[in-house]
């Protein structure tokens, strides 16, 4: 028998293998369950592809959208459409990453207690929008389609981030039959997925890139005569501007004068600074990863000076180009702008922390731009635009094919230290950037102001 | 009646009040139960029973603390005899249920002289005289004064009120489970919920009652199972509330097969005949299925009896652990397991028409574990894995699904929609548990393919929590461990090798089932002994757990095994 009794020993190792196997699997579990439970799918966290529980309100505890039982809206129309490309819709037709993202934090999970929480409820997660200036916003750009956004360069708190056309979760019109195209690209946040042709707002980059290549640069006098002529090619100008220095040249936006600079800093040099500039870059933010840009410096002048001044096959996001001015406010480095404050609270939630860009130009390029931009405002734009502001921006029309109106852009930020405030405003087939965007801006950041005052 | 409606409509705030502390309560009060009833299988002190004295001509004496005991010279026999004359296993001697003895010869070169005569298997008579390798001996079998105080003084295995504490509290767990359901559930199970868990209360105590009466009161591995049994019917009240009744009906003859594996092994005389019948019946059940199976899902291992479904391979289980157990003297004399070897490909060959994979593996772990106790032979035990590994290979080229199961095999995320969709579903549902579940009737699971069968680890880890997949897993192992401990006093092998080879069947289906539902191991389509739901499943369990309490040869503790007669008859 004693020798059978030792053979027994057989059983011994199956238990050791099932042990293992256990132990392996409680590993697996303690480092991966917060992603399993979580897991695109899961019943007990999404509903139709969109979160299906915890509740999201705004800065100020403005309730946005509660998902506990039915996907409940907040009771204001206004702030429904404006905040819809945030939190998504009833179907899930809207892709609104942002809270998700965050959907362990949102569903409370932690390794005790699961899913788990008492009658069902989830967590709240704030957003760094203001209800009352997405409000602004979307009134600001009527039955403009396009985007408004504003952020803290310091912080990265993104205060407004529009994108219209929008429609009302509540009452949803009928997108599938829009002959006039009202609802043309409604699904998709413009500020985070759309690319646009910056028109002159990219002369801000030909700038940064001569004021650091060519030196004496400001001291040097640019002749425009309304056009450029490239052979049997010509860029041309809206006027005469004549001779004009560099600030001046940057403030009539003259295209003979940019066209002249990218002669100047030639092709290799333009390809680096745009890359140096990282303004073609996607942006990177509670999960949602923006669209890239595009920037190819041509070979032959006319084009690149097209290129220079924002045309060509120049494409820029939103996003990226609002974080751009961000690091030129912030004197060469900003901060990556956010949507998601904090979620929930306690070990098991989740707090934003402010994420800086790299260094995209010396702090004493980053001045002479500010300042340059500061001029465009006090000379073109009108700070009356702006009561109670230091604004610097620069305005640019996109030109589009065919008939299609220009889109209109405008671009800058605040400088005082109270209101660190970076700002884009593009419109789809708006026309004049200055005409179409200045009223947009200046009712947003007025808007955007009384949030920080308050 | 008044109460289960009271508790059908109760406020949603005591409803979710009463969630919130039981989820805590349950695994706090199963960890008390189950180590209460594993504490004792896996920490007991050893006392070897003594049945006789071999008396040496030089005047030591050899203890005899098993029915079959191995005379030789290697150090692992039952009595050493270190002479040169003497062959490393010379003699095996054997007592009978009677309390007779035999001694054998295993063809040793020296042979075995009894009286001076030389033997080749001979009953023993008192003042016989025995000569091994030419020392001579003499049995003394102890007297049953001496049997009756050698009893009194091993310790108890269980005492009466230590098991009815353990019994008391998991009634309580099962009222609390019941309460919970009723709570949550819907309310036209009442009643399933009811008898679902009534039933497993009420078996609990109507068998230890018969315990009592017959004197056994050691209640542990019953525990065990009757814990894991409830943990199935929370799953089934929460996947197929409507089958509560029909898994307790289970559960009942499962009991009854338990109590007659015990009753068959009780006499060891009996238990060696059922052996042939068993191995008829283990290939006839096969060939049923075989002949008049249906497939379903994959398998074609279902035989339809009136819309009652039933797999006969379960059954095959239990036989063929029958057949495996073999006495010392027939291990030493017939060292070749040919026979059973045969035996076990004709079981294999029939398992791998069904397409049934998963009960193939089992069968072939059991062979394993079989085939070495019996052999000790690691070249044995080598060559059938490499068989098994050119089988494999084959297996899976010829069924594709099969093969698929083996593709997604720690890939399962990167198909969470197709290969991997069950068990993506399945982690994710054990995940939103976490440590002690949402509580009863909370999960989603249920809504899933299997959720209380094959996956049914997932369901209990969604509503009850990882601690209680963990007590579970651990339970089967304890029993496991138990086995092997049990072992070293045990009076025949057939016992010992008959509970460790249903021990490594119950271990080997819980690595594949639980194991294989979280993508530790390949998803094969195994049941949870006890837990999962399906008749013919429960039924192998409780026979299988028959074995492994016919090996207990603690004081007071198996019904499997007869205790030592008072002089009117009564048992000691």
């Amino acid at each position: 028998m004693n020798r059978v009794a030792k053979r027994a020993g057989a059983v011994i190792l199956l238990v050791v293998l099932l042990l293992a196997g256990l132990t392996f699997f409680v590993t697996e579990y303690v480092m991966q369950a917060a992603d399993w439970a979580v897991f695109p799918g899961s019943p007990h966290v999404y509903y139709a592809g969109n979160m299906g529980i915890g509740a999201v309100t705004d800065r100020d505890g403005i309730l946005l959208l509660d998902m506990n039982d039915q996907r409940e809206y907040s009771s204001s129309e206004a702030i429904r459409k404006s905040t819809l490309h945030w939190i998504g819709d009833e179907n899930g037709n809207i892709s609104a990453p942002a809270v998700p993202n965050y959907s362990s934090q949102m569903v409370g999970f932690d390794l005790v207690n699961g899913l788990y929480s008492y009658g069902g409820a989830g967590n709240v997660a704030e957003l760094t929008l203001s209800a009352s200036v997405q409000k602004t916003a979307l009134e600001a750009l009527g039955s403009y389609k396009g985007t408004v956004a504003v952020y803290n360069y310091k912080t990265g708190q993104l205060l407004c981030a529009v994108t219209t056309p929008t429609y009302d979760p509540l009452n949803e019109p009928d997108l599938e039959n829009d002959p006039e195209g009202r609802y043309e690209g409604v699904y998709m946040n413009r500020f985070t997925q759309s690319a646009y042709t910056p028109g002159s707002i990219f002369k801000i980059v030909t700038l940064a890139a001569a004021l650091e290549q060519i030196e004496g640069v400001e001291q040097m006098e640019f002749v425009c005569s309304g056009s450029q002529v490239y052979g049997v090619d010509q860029i041309t100008c809206e006027d005469v501007h004549g001779t004009q220095s560099l600030k001046d040249a940057f403030c009539n936006s003259c295209n003979c004068a940019f066209a002249q600079l990218s002669g100047l800093l030639g092709q290799q040099a333009l390809q680096d600074y745009v890359e140096k500039l990282r303004v073609t870059e996607p942006v990177s933010f509670d999960g949602i990863t923006t669209v890239a840009g595009n920037y190819q410096a041509p070979a032959e002048p006319v084009n690149l000076a097209w290129s220079a001044i924002g045309q060509y096959t120049d494409l820029v996001n939103p996003c990226s180009f609002l974080t751009l001015m961000g690091a030129i406010a912030g004197g060469g480095e900003g901060a990556v702008p956010y949507v998601v404050e904090q979620v929930g609270n306690g070990l098991s939630g989740y707090q934003a922390k402010t994420q800086y860009t790299q260094r995209v130009m010396s702090t004493e390029v980053a001045q002479i731009v500010q300042e340059y931009m500061r001029n465009n405002v006090l000379s073109k734009y009108g700070d009356d635009n702006f009561p109670g502001l230091t604004v610097c921006a620069k305005t640019g029309t996109g030109e589009m094919d065919g008939d299609r109106a220009s889109n209109a852009m405008f671009a800058g930020f605040v400088t005082d230290a109270k209101y660190p405030l970076a700002f884009i405003v593009c419109v789809e087939e708006g026309g004049y950037g200055r005409a179409t965007c200045v009223p947009i801006a200046s009712a947003v950041l007025t808007a955007c102001k009384e949030v920080l005052d308050h | 009646m008044e109460l289960v409606e009271s508790l059908q409509h109760a406020l949603p705030t005591y409803v979710n009040v009463y969630i919130a502390v039981f989820r805590y309560l349950a695994p706090a009060l199963a960890l008390l139960i189950l180590l209460r009833a594993i504490w004792p299988l896996i920490s007991f002190r050893r006392e070897p029973e003594i049945w006789a004295w071999l008396c040496m001509a030089d005047g030591k004496k050899h203890a005899i603390t098993h029915w079959e005991n191995v005379i030789g010279r290697s150090k692992r026999s039952d009595v050493v005899i270190d002479l040169a004359t003497v062959s490393r296993s010379h003699a095996v001697l054997t007592r009978y249920d009677d309390g007779s003895w035999t001694i054998s010869d295993t063809d040793s070169p020296g042979g075995v002289y009894v009286n001076g005569k030389k033997v080749r298997i001979r009953a023993l008579k008192e003042e016989d005289v025995i000569t091994v390798g030419g020392m001579d001996m003499t049995l003394q079998p102890i007297s049953q004064k001496q049997a009756r105080h050698l009893a009194q003084l091993r310790t108890k295995a269980s005492s009466f009120s230590a098991s009815v504490a353990n019994i008391l509290m998991l009634t309580i767990f099962q009222v609390l489970c019941c309460i919970g359901f009723l709570m949550t559930g819907a309310e036209g199970n009442g009643q399933n919920y009811l008898i679902g868990f009534g039933g497993i209360m009420l078996s609990q105590w109507l068998l230890f009652v018969f315990y009592c009466f017959i004197r056994r009161p050691s209640f542990e591995v019953e525990t065990i199972a009757f814990f894991i049994c409830t943990m199935g019917m929370a799953s089934i009240c929460t996947v197929v509330p409507g089958e509560a009744v029909k898994q307790f009906a289970s559960m009942v003859m499962g009991i009854v097969l338990f109590l007659c594996v015990g009753w068959s092994l009780r006499d060891l005389e009996r238990a060696k005949q059922m052996r042939y019948v068993a191995a008829v019946a283990g290939i006839g059940f096969l060939l049923l299925t075989l002949v008049f199976g249906r497939q379903i899902n994959g398998a074609k291992n279902w035989i339809v009896i009136g819309g009652l479904s039933m797999q006969p391979s379960e059954l095959s289980k239990i036989c063929f652990v029958f057949v495996g157990a073999s006495a010392m003297d027939r291990i030493m004399t017939k060292r070749n397991i040919f026979m059973f070897i045969v035996y076990s490909v004709v079981v294999c060959g029939c398992l791998a028409l069904m397409n049934d994979f998963g009960t193939a593996l089992i069968f072939f772990m059991a062979f394993l574990v079989i085939a070495y106790m019996r052999s000790g032979n690691m070249g044995t035990i080598a060559l059938a894995c490499t068989g098994l590994g050119f089988a494999g290979v084959l297996a899976l080229k010829i069924a594709p699904h099969a093969l698929r199961r083996f593709a997604n095999w720690r890939h399962i995320w990167e198909a969470p929609l197709d290969g991997g969709y069950q068990q993506t579903r399945a982690l994710m549902c054990m995940a939103s548990g976490g440590l002690v579940g949402l509580g009863t009737g909370q999960g989603w699971m249920r809504n899933l393919f299997a959720a209380d069968s094959d996956m049914v680890i997932a369901t209990v880890g969604e509503e009850w929590g990882l601690i209680m997949v963990v007590l579970l897993i651990v339970s089967i192992a304890a029993l496991g461990l138990f086995s092997v401990r049990c072992a070293a006093m045990g009076r025949s092998s057939f016992y010992t090798i008959g509970s460790c080879t249903a021990a490594a069947i119950l271990i080997v289906q819980v690595i594949l089932n639980a194991l294989g539902t979280v993508d530790v191991v390949p998803l094969t389509g195994v049941t949870f002994p006890f837990l999962s739901n399906g008749g013919s499943s429960m039924l192998c369990a409780w026979g299988l757990l028959g074995f492994i309490k016919a090996a207990d040869t603690r004081q007071n503790a198996s019904f499997a095994v007869k205790l030592v007669r008072r002089k009117g008859g009564q048992d000691e």
